[in-house]
This record gives C-alpha cells, sequence and structure tokens, in this order.
C-alpha cells in the first residue's frame, strides 16, 4: 500500500530481518537531583557540577564506590565547547573507578533515553555488564556565543603570523562585534521556535485551552501527590537546597492556569492558546539510571526493576510543515508496538514527555484520527487512544520542568519503580510506554517492562 | 533575430563606476532632455573568462543559508551575472533611466550546475520593452556557460519597471485583472531581518545600490527606510526549498512589496510530487507577519 507518511509493521508480519537471541538488560534505579527552574538554585552550578551530583547520589545508593563500570554514557543539549568531553569528566569527578570508560550524547531533549537504549542494548548484546545513562542541563550556565565578526577575527589573529597581519585583522573590528550572541531557540531551517511550531501543531489538531492547562494541572497535582507519598525519597538526591522541584505548584488551579496569557503564536494567525503555565519552564537538572545485566545486578544483590524490552526512533518532515515538529513520536509509537505486536490496550502507564501540554494532546489526537490512521501511518483506521487514567500519573515536564537531556532519565527512573511496583500489588507483568519528542523533528520511545 | 556581434568587454564592469554613471546620466537627461526612443540597443554585452572568488561564494552561501557545497547557487550567478547587465541598461542609448527601476519579476533557469573552479562566459542584453500600468517595462536577459562550451548552463531573465516613465509607441497595457485577494496561510518558516540585512547582502553581491544600505542613503533617494534586496529575498527562499531541488531546476519569482528593514517575514512553502515520490516542484510565498501583505512568491520547478 502507498501512503504518504510511515508505514507500521502489521502485528502479525514480523521484522524482515531475524533478531538473533539476546540476553537481557535490567533497570536498577534512578537518581536526580531536583529540578531547579533556571535562574535559581541552580544558577550558577555548570552541567558537570549537576550531572556529578546525580551520579554520586546513584553511586551511593547503589554502592558503586570504585566500581568499574562497563560504560557511562550522558549528555547535555546546551553544552559548552569545553565540555566535549562531559560525561568523562563528570565520571573523574565522581566515586567510581577512573577506569570507566564513557560517551557523551547529544539528540536535543531525547538525549536521555537514547543514552538508555544505548547502554541497554550494549548490555543485551553481551559488550557490557553495566552502564550508567544520564543526562543534564542548565538554562542558567548557557553558553554565550561571540558575535561572528569578533569570533572570524580571533581566528584569524590565531592565523597571522606577521605584526602587520595582526594589526590589519585587528582593524576590521567593529563595535557591534563586541556584543555576545544569545543562545538561540530558534529551529535553524524556519527561524520558528519550538513553541511557535507546536503552537501550529496545536491549531491544526484543534487542541482547546481548557484541555492544555487540565493536562498541566494534572501534571502539578499528580507530581505534588507522588512527593507526599514518598515516592520520590528513593529517587533523588537534595542538591543545593532543594529537595523538591521548584517549578512544582501543587497549589494551581484551573482558574489560575486560565489566568495567564498566551505567550506561543500570538502572530501566527492561529488561535494563541499556549501560555507558560501549559508550556515547561526553562529548567537546571541531571538524572541518572543504572542499568546492568541479570548476573551483574544478581552479583551485588541490586534491586532489578523493570527490562529495557526495545526501542525505536523516528523523524518527521516538518521543515514545510508536512508534520508538526514534535510529531515524531506519533510516528515511531505503532512502529514499535507493530514490531513488538502490542497494541495501546497492553500498557498500564504511559509516559509521553510534556514539552507542552499541547504536545501530548496533538499525540493523542493523530493516534485518535482515522483519517490519519489510514493516510499517514498506514494502518486500517485510527491507532487507538489510551486510558488517560494511566498517562503521567507521578506528574511530568510541566509540573517538574525539563532539563532537556536530564528528562529521559527522569522518566526511566520513574517508569521502572512505577512498574515494579505495580507488578507487585497486581500479581502479574506490567508494561510502560515512554516517548520523547526532540528538537530537529526527532523522537525516540521505549517500552518496559517490570521484572 | 539580428546576428548583431556582441561587444565584448575586457573586464566584468564595476557595479559603483555604473551606479555614478547612471547618476550622471539622469542629471544630463533631466537638462537635456530625453530623446524618447522607443528602441532598445541590439547589442549584447559579454565578459569571458570570469572567474569566482572562493571566499565570496562562501560569504554568499551562509548568508543566504545554502550550504558551502562547491556549485555555484542560482542566485550567486545572478549576482556575479548583475554589474554586466547592469552595463547594457546603462548605455547612453538605453531609452530608460537606471536609476529607480523597480524589479518586477525574475526567472532563472539553472539548467546544469557549474561550480566554483568552472572559467565563466557571460552575455547580457535587453528585449521585450513594453507597456506597463505605471510605466515602461523590460526584460534583460542575462546567459552564462561555461568557458568554450556552446551550451548555456543558466540563464535569467529579469523583469524591471520603470515607473512613470511612458515611451512613444509603446502603449499601457488594457486594465489588467487584479490580483486575488491574499489570505496567510500557516507559516513554515519565519525570517527575522535585522537592519543590516541590506549591507550584509550588498557585502557577498557586490550591489551597494544606497536603497539596501541605509535609511539615510534610501532616504536620500526617497524610501522612508532601506529595503531588502529582492534577490536576496528570491535567493533565501530558494535556499529554503532545500536539496529536494537537485542541481537543475526552474527558480521564479514575482515581487509584490517591498520588504522595509527591520522587519519579520513570514514564509509558506508547499512541495508537490510527481506519482513515483519524486520531487515536481515547490511554490512559495511570503507576506508580512503583521500587516499580512504579500511580500513576493514563486515557483521552484523540476527541468
Amino acid at each position: 500500500m502507498s501512503i504518504d507518511g510511515q508505514t507500521t509493521p502489521a502485528p502479525e508480519e514480523p521484522a524482515a530481518a531475524a533478531v538473533p537471541a539476546t540476553r537481557r538488560a535490567v533497570i536498577v534505579g534512578g537518581n536526580r537531583i531536583p529540578f531547579a527552574r533556571a535562574g535559581g538554585a541552580y544558577a550558577k552550578s555548570s552541567n558537570q557540577d549537576m550531572l556529578t551530583a546525580a551520579l554520586d547520589g546513584l553511586i551511593a545508593r547503589f554502592g558503586l564506590q570504585d566500581e568499574r563500570i562497563g560504560q557511562v554514557a550522558a549528555g547535555a543539549v546546551l553544552k559548552h565547547s569545553r565540555d566535549f568531553n562531559l560525561t568523562r569528566e563528570a565520571v573523574l569527578g565522581s566515586a567510581l573507578s577512573a577506569e570507566t570508560p564513557v560517551y557523551d550524547l547529544q539528540q536535543a531533549c531525547a538525549t536521555g533515553l537514547e543514552t538508555v537504549v544505548g547502554l541497554a542494548n550494549k548490555i543485551k548484546l553481551g559488550q557490557i555488564e553495566s552502564g550508567i545513562a544520564g543526562g543534564v542541563d542548565s538554562a542558567s550556565d548557557a553558553p554565550v556565543v561571540v558575535s561572528e565578526g569578533l569570533r572570524e577575527v580571533i581566528l584569524d589573529l590565531h592565523r597571522a603570523r606577521t605584526l602587520p597581519q595582526r594589526l590589519q585583522i585587528l582593524s576590521r573590528l567593529r563595535p557591534k562585534d563586541l556584543a555576545p550572541l544569545a543562545p538561540g531557540t530558534a529551529e535553524p531551517r524556519t527561524g520558528l521556535t519550538m513553541g511557535e511550531h507546536q503552537a501550529l501543531t496545536t491549531a491544526q489538531w484543534k487542541i482547546s485551552r481548557e484541555a492544555q492547562d487540565e493536562l498541566a494541572l494534572n501534571s502539578h497535582h499528580n507530581l505534588a501527590a507522588a512527593y507526599e507519598s514518598g515516592f520520590f525519597d528513593d529517587l533523588m538526591t537534595p542538591y543545593r537546597g532543594l529537595t523538591r522541584d521548584a517549578n512544582l505548584r501543587a497549589d494551581t488551579s484551573m482558574e489560575k492556569l486560565a489566568s495567564l496569557k498566551p505567550v506561543f503564536g500570538r502572530n501566527l494567525g492561529a488561535d494563541a492558546t499556549m501560555t507558560a503555565g501549559n508550556s515547561t519552564p526553562l529548567t537546571d537538572g541531571a538524572s541518572t539510571v543504572l542499568l546492568a545485566s541479570d548476573e551483574w545486578a544478581d552479583a551485588r544483590d541490586l534491586p532489578k526493576l523493570a527490562a529495557v524490552v526495545d526501542a525505536e526512533a523516528a523523524a518527521v518532515d516538518f521543515v514545510h510543515g508536512k508534520d508538526g515538529l514534535l510529531m515524531a513520536p506519533v510516528f515511531a509509537v505503532p512502529r514499535l508496538l507493530g514490531r513488538q505486536g502490542l497494541t495501546l490496550a497492553d500498557f498500564d502507564y504511559f509516559e509521553i514527555h510534556e514539552a507542552f501540554a499541547a504536545t501530548v494532546l496533538s499525540t493523542l489526537a493523530a493516534w485518535e484520527d482515522e483519517d490519519f490512521g489510514r493516510t499517514r501511518l498506514g494502518l486500517e483506521g485510527a491507532f487507538g487512544s489510551i486510558d488517560r487514567t494511566r498517562l503521567n500519573v507521578n506528574g511530568s515536564s510541566l509540573a517538574a520542568g525539563h532539563p532537556f537531556a536530564a528528562t529521559g532519565g527522569r522518566i526511566v527512573g520513574t517508569l521502572a519503580k512505577m512498574l515494579h511496583a505495580k507488578a507487585a500489588s497486581a500479581g502479574r507483568p506490567a508494561r510502560g510506554l515512554v516517548s520523547v519528542c526532540a528538537a530537529g523533528g526527532q523522537g525516540v520511545v521505549a517500552i518496559l517492562e517490570s521484572l | 533575430m539580428t546576428l548583431q556581434q556582441p561587444l565584448v568587454l575586457a573586464e566584468m564592469p564595476s557595479l559603483s563606476k555604473l551606479y555614478v554613471n547612471a547618476a550622471a546620466q539622469a542629471a544630463r537627461r533631466r537638462l537635456l532632455g530625453t530623446h524618447d526612443s522607443a528602441v532598445l540597443p541590439a547589442e549584447s554585452h559579454e565578459v569571458r573568462g570570469v572567474r569566482v572568488n572562493v571566499e565570496n561564494l562562501t560569504a554568499y552561501q551562509h548568508l543566504i543559508g545554502e550550504t558551502a557545497s562547491d556549485v555555484l547557487p542560482a542566485g550567486f550567478i545572478h549576482a556575479i551575472a548583475f554589474p554586466l547587465a547592469m552595463s547594457v541598461l546603462n548605455r547612453d542609448d538605453f531609452p530608460l533611466p537606471l536609476l529607480g527601476m523597480i524589479h518586477l519579476r525574475n526567472r532563472v533557469e539553472q539548467r546544469a550546475p557549474l561550480v566554483f573552479t568552472d572559467t565563466l562566459d557571460m552575455t547580457a542584453r535587453v528585449e521585450n520593452l513594453r507597456g506597463h500600468r505605471a510605466g515602461t517595462q523590460v526584460d534583460v536577459v542575462a546567459e552564462v556557460r561555461r568557458a568554450d562550451s556552446p551550451d548555456v548552463h543558466w540563464r535569467g531573465v529579469s523583469t524591471y519597471l520603470a515607473k512613470g516613465v511612458f515611451l512613444p509607441g509603446i502603449d499601457k497595457p488594457t486594465a489588467v485583472p487584479p490580483r486575488p485577494d491574499f489570505t496567510a496561510p500557516d507559516p513554515t518558516a519565519l525570517w527575522h531581518l535585522g537592519v543590516d540585512t541590506g549591507r550584509a547582502y550588498a557585502a557577498v553581491s557586490g550591489d551597494f545600490n544606497p536603497i539596501h544600505l541605509s535609511v539615510l542613503s534610501a532616504k536620500a533617494l526617497g524610501m522612508r527606510r532601506s529595503i531588502a534586496h529582492g534577490m536576496y529575498l528570491a535567493s533565501r527562499a530558494l535556499a529554503d526549498v532545500g536539496p529536494a531541488r537537485g542541481d537543475s531546476f526552474t527558480w521564479d519569482v514575482d515581487f509584490e512589496a517591498p520588504v522595509f528593514l527591520p522587519s519579520r517575514v513570514a514564509l509558506e512553502i508547499t512541495s508537490e510530487e510527481s506519482g513515483a515520490g519524486a520531487w515536481k516542484r515547490s511554490d512559495y510565498v511570503a507576506w508580512s507577519p503583521r500587516s499580512g501583505r504579500r511580500h513576493f512568491s514563486g515557483t521552484v520547478t523540476a527541468v
């Protein structure tokens, strides 16, 4: 069948290439520092500081002092050029063995989840016995870039050999070259910010302001309830005086959210419905997840919360508006579930990253749309709908905040614990879906299963 | 078709000298009166052995948003052939005043790619003098070949309007149907054009026309503020169409309302594919997100 979209394998037809049998990759546990609002408690902390803090908490929790981990993988989205070895520097500054190898990874907001997937795959293949995945971002300590004019003068000066050459190069400097450039948030190919892109998608899927505010409200209430119940006690290390995510507003209400003015899409012709309340704020923070083979975890008597079952990445052609910038998971999830022979009804929990409330709602709307299912996903009809009581039940990015690369680790650590508890209480295995959208029209999704 | 020999210039003419000469010519015509001829010069101008400055090419590509590949962007070839085209308009026997002419339309056929190491031969001529409701319009045709090749690799037709100039024997066209009302679609891109956009393009294109350079120089020529070069805008739209267009295509643009600087310009690009999924064409339209007024529109089509 020819469709103008991305096909989804039918559950009955197995993937073309036979996948050789691999062993299991298990999630031992996660640890993060509370997320701070930009310019808040972590304003002066660097990415390296925060990643090390999250890492040291994980090491302390699971007794990993002096342990040589198979590999550590982490990354940051807003990264200083001097931090090319960010993760290695964090490991050298931690209690882990200095003989632990690492790699840095960068995949916009999907960075954290992709590190989990990459290390889990290495464990499954038998290349490593243990891994620590993670991510960190600081919107406060962001790199500031010098102007192109100054940058070219500095580079040319470096290449110049004689004094007259240097003077000639210096004479090119103009006062305006000395002004630094603020970090931009616009997509390079469209000039539209992520919020403006989502505003267009929001209007296309006719997502109401009320629905967005309701999702934001649930996020805050769910996260607050999780803190009250002590859910995060073994998932978090206090840092710089914070013991809870600073963005959490436990007492917010529909009235308060409704009073906020729209901030995105006001000049795009579309109805502006996205506010500071139903969009994630700029945030600082770090997260880590400990992964292992069964043998490695058992040998150390460590818990095994969940297994990383499978994952899928997707990308959309957003540049000329064929799909919305943040809609790649809409295609990734049907592919992943098709490969695994699963439907949306087979999941106990859904963790859909709340870049904006409207991102989650646009994703669900696309899955519920008959026409989209047929023409874009190559299915018989709509992909399906989810039980909304299973969505982001312990809060998500709208309440916790979203330090870009740290979000994947936050979600995986949280979901693994939830699945383990669910399986214990229900007496049957529990399954969860993770979905993270990312800049550049990308997305990564994964399935976790309780152990 | 006349078989007139081209006037071969020894080197690419200097645009700044052409502008000075055009200003002197305008003053002279004002003093002595125009000669009211309605005949275009038949002679074409030719320059041979033109080489491309690779640093200039890279700066152009970065400014426009093209990847700095070795292939010359279609708009870059327009820019390097532009002084030759202007030299035809600058002839004493060219019947319209060069200064103040408005770029209405541009069409480029990029028949085969040219790379920066190619040595280029270029010709330019004028044709098709005709009426316009607001004055008189003329086409400037430029052709670029790889040196010693008989094939035209790049052909550009630029249509200019001499506003308020009516020549004897050239009728105004009958009333043209008004353009359909424009309703802004959802944008696919938003350009943030700083006040130095005109200067930045002048630096890479060599076209230091004062109406693009600064508020003061534009005011001296009767504009409210400086405006963006039309070919800068069209070239960015061409770059935004992306790699689907390949190396050979036709590229049209119709200019409607000038873009005063600084400003934001919203753009929509829609592409059409053939049955087999291959790219066929992309249409683009740009407008002011503030007023909703259309600035320009055009197409890029597979050859």
